[in-house]
């Protein structure tokens, strides 16, 4: 029996990477769920997120707040950014076969980076964690960073957020709407091509936040966009795309599975994570809180 | 018309036949270039790029090699063993290059040294160290390398923590070719050079993870004195952002060894103050090594002009040490057929910017050390340097 201090240190790193997960996933999700594209992209944006949070901080440099308002720039930036692809180029694939937009936004990724790497260059960049939050606090025997800390209550926080922005107000029972009937939505006099807009823009603020806040955590290099994605992806699967509780369950079955796979499968870390997702495929293929495909 | 077509054809017909000696001698000498300039390896395949064009231009403003010049033809290899191998194919058979030098990962080594082979062309690999590059049943007569190897760096490090004096050691790398072999070089050669240590741990994450919490965790739980890593490059600077604040680097008193170039410029200046300043890793160069030989000095100034940066790349000199191989062997060999120059490279010692260096004929591998030493902070600086820098030349356990 491993000793219990560790079993919480090991299940708190698990949280911790389902929290971040669930940032960039729940986006995916959304987007996904409503506007029925799913957006390859997605990583590209996160990866940006981090990027410009980068260029922030070093313009704002001494300021004590200068990682708060540069992760609030970034994605912010992002949200605009999104909002353009949106309105200028994805639109106009709606009416298209899907292969079209898979195409698109898997060509969107390859632009991005590149472009990406004009602007920083290849190298290895780094954020410092906020003053604020460098420390760490003993808790039942292991040290918590409070970086770590904040994002295990964020993640919560912007999920009840959502809900509620989702659940109790005119504006989420129209995005509900559309998701389950867009003609009909369009038809009662809702301006759904303007509501795609702000759900994408939404979708891609989480994927700036997202990427901004996982800076202090990681390096940012060229190449965190498709590794990101591929993570997400598995969330989404196994939670169920378009489902917004089952992105939540989703990235904290797999920050829980990676973190106590490694325990069993030393060598296959990853291993145990796509095993999951296979055997959900098979017996739920709509993922665990998703809803069947409608044909 | 005919006639006339033949009027106009003869002066250029004569001008063809007597063109050829002349342009010739002229004709510069090309060197293909696989390296990976795009995606995340670019990160060593832009500086290992510029390390050969900075070469090149020198050269060439002397006068080039044999009154002639060279010429590089960089191609992306993309970091992927297929696209190495089609863009090597590609400069052999299109652009008739004399040479290859390139390749970074120990994929596309491997991978590249097999079209050398198989065109007779000459291939000096300045960065992949997979031992599987030039073992025996590898080995031809056209592969050369002037990076470490596995073993060497593997075997380099054992004897740093040899002295030591600790006994429960922990591994930590990623489970792929690089990571096995380097791992397992520095826990055969630990056990054989000092008896008494205990391999307490092994961690395998994957290669290019993105949360090392759960490996650290379970690291932490096992109670090492001494880590041994090889978690390289840009990847270590994600994992030592999760240790740090985990207390990991404590935990161990900061007796933490790196593999990969992981104390190399370019990663403690990317982390600054964020660097786990006080463990020990390695380089293939530093621009502050201040008891290097003369001409290391006059290199750096050299690349920083180049490359307009005052701290520059330590990928650089790799490469730059492979072209000044292959024009030494060519020099050598009076030409640039490809076997008189393989044969030119066996045995072949050169003055590189880090001393004196040489080709094994047996196993066509260069006596490549590198730069060892513990991290510290040091005031003239804003991001951690290794004080002392020791070169830990590889020559006694090569073998």
């Amino acid at each position: 029996m491993p000793d219990p201090t560790f079993l919480f240190a090991q299940s708190l790193s698990g949280l911790t990477a389902a929290m971040f997960l669930f940032l960039i996933a729940s986006g995916l999700s959304l987007i996904f769920g409503v506007l029925g594209v799913l957006n390859f992209a997605h990583g590209s944006f996160y990866m940006l997120g981090a990027y410009v949070a980068y260029q922030l901080v070093q313009v704002l440099g001494r300021d004590p707040a200068a990682f708060w308002w540069a992760a609030l720039g970034a994605a912010c930036a992002i949200a605009v950014l999104g909002g353009l692809v949106e309105r200028l180029l994805l639109r106009h694939l709606y009416a298209k076969d899907v292969l079209y937009q898979l195409l698109f936004t898997y060509a969107l990724i390859l632009v991005l980076s590149d472009a990406a790497k004009v602007v920083w260059g290849t190298g290895q960049l780094s954020i410092a964690r906020p003053p604020e939050l460098a420390g760490a606090t003993r808790v039942l025997g292991t040290l918590v960073p409070h970086y770590e800390l904040f994002v295990l209550l964020l993640g919560p926080a912007i999920a009840l957020g959502f809900w509620l922005l989702l659940h109790r107000t005119r504006a989420g029972r129209f995005v509900r709407a559309a998701a389950l009937d867009r003609e009909m939505l369009g038809a009662l006099g809702v301006n759904v091509s303007r509501l795609y807009t702000s759900v994408f823009v939404l979708g891609s603020f989480l994927a700036g936040l997202g990427g901004a806040l996982i800076a202090p955590a990681k390096a940012i290099v060229p190449g965190m966009d498709v590794e990101i994605i591929v993570e997400a992806f598995i969330v989404v699967v196994i939670g169920g795309l378009g489902s917004f509780w089952g992105t939540f369950l989703g990235a904290v079955i797999y920050g829980q599975v990676l973190s106590f796979g490694i325990l069993i499968f030393p060598r296959f870390s990853i291993f145990s994570v796509f095993a999951l997702m296979a055997v959900v495929l098979i017996l739920r293929p709509w993922g665990l809180l998703g809803r069947p495909l409608k044909t | 018309m005919q006639r006339r077509m033949f009027l106009i054809l003869l002066p250029l017909l004569a001008l063809a036949l007597a063109g050829p000696p002349a342009a010739l001698a002229q004709k510069p000498i090309r060197v293909g270039f696989p390296m990976p300039l795009s995606g995340p390896a670019a990160l060593y395949g832009d500086p290992a790029l510029k390390g050969a064009q900075l070469f090149v231009e020198e050269l060439n403003a002397k006068g080039g090699v044999l009154g002639r010049k060279l010429e590089l033809l960089p191609r992306d290899s993309k970091a992927n063993p297929d696209e190495a191998v089609r863009v090597s194919r590609e400069l052999i058979l299109k652009e008739n290059v004399d040479f290859l030098v390139g390749t970074l990962t120990s994929a596309e080594g491997p991978a590249v040294s097999v079209v050398a082979k198989e065109n007779k062309v000459v291939f000096i690999a300045p960065i992949p160290k997979t031992d599987q590059l030039t073992a025996k049943d590898k080995l031809h007569p056209y592969v050369f390398r002037v990076a470490a190897t596995t073993t060497m760096e593997g075997r380099s490090i054992a004897e740093i923590v040899a002295k030591w004096g600790v006994k429960r050691i922990a591994t930590i790398s990623f489970d792929y070719a690089y990571g096995q072999d380097v791992t397992r070089a520095f826990v055969e050669h630990i056990k054989k050079i000092k008896p008494g240590v205990e391999i307490v741990d092994q961690q395998w994450p994957k290669l290019g993870e993105a949360d090392y919490r759960p490996f650290i965790n379970a690291q932490m739980a096992k109670k090492p004195d001494a880590v041994f890593s090889s978690i390289w490059g840009g990847h270590f600077v994600t994992f030592a952002k999760q240790a740090k604040p985990l207390g990991y680097f404590d935990a161990i008193k900061y007796n933490f060894i790196g593999a990969g170039e992981i104390a190399a410029p370019e990663t403690t200046k990317a982390m600054g103050a964020e660097y786990p300043v006080g463990i020990w890793g390695n380089t293939y160069d530093a621009f502050y090594w201040d008891a290097a030989p003369a001409a290391h000095h006059d290199y750096t100034a050299r690349l920083a002009r180049f490359l307009k940066d005052d701290a520059p790349s330590s990928w650089s000199i790799q490469t730059y040490i492979a072209m000044q191989f292959l024009t030494a062997a060519i020099t050598k060999a009076g030409g640039t057929d490809g076997d008189k120059v393989a044969k030119a490279l066996l045995g072949l010692s050169i003055d590189t910017p880090h001393g004196k260096m040489t080709i094994r004929a047996k196993d066509h591998q260069a006596d490549r050390g590198q730069l060892y030493g513990k991290t510290v902070k040091d005031p003239k600086y804003p991001f951690a340097i290794m004080k002392p820098l020791t070169y830990v030349d590889p020559a006694k356990f090569m073998d």
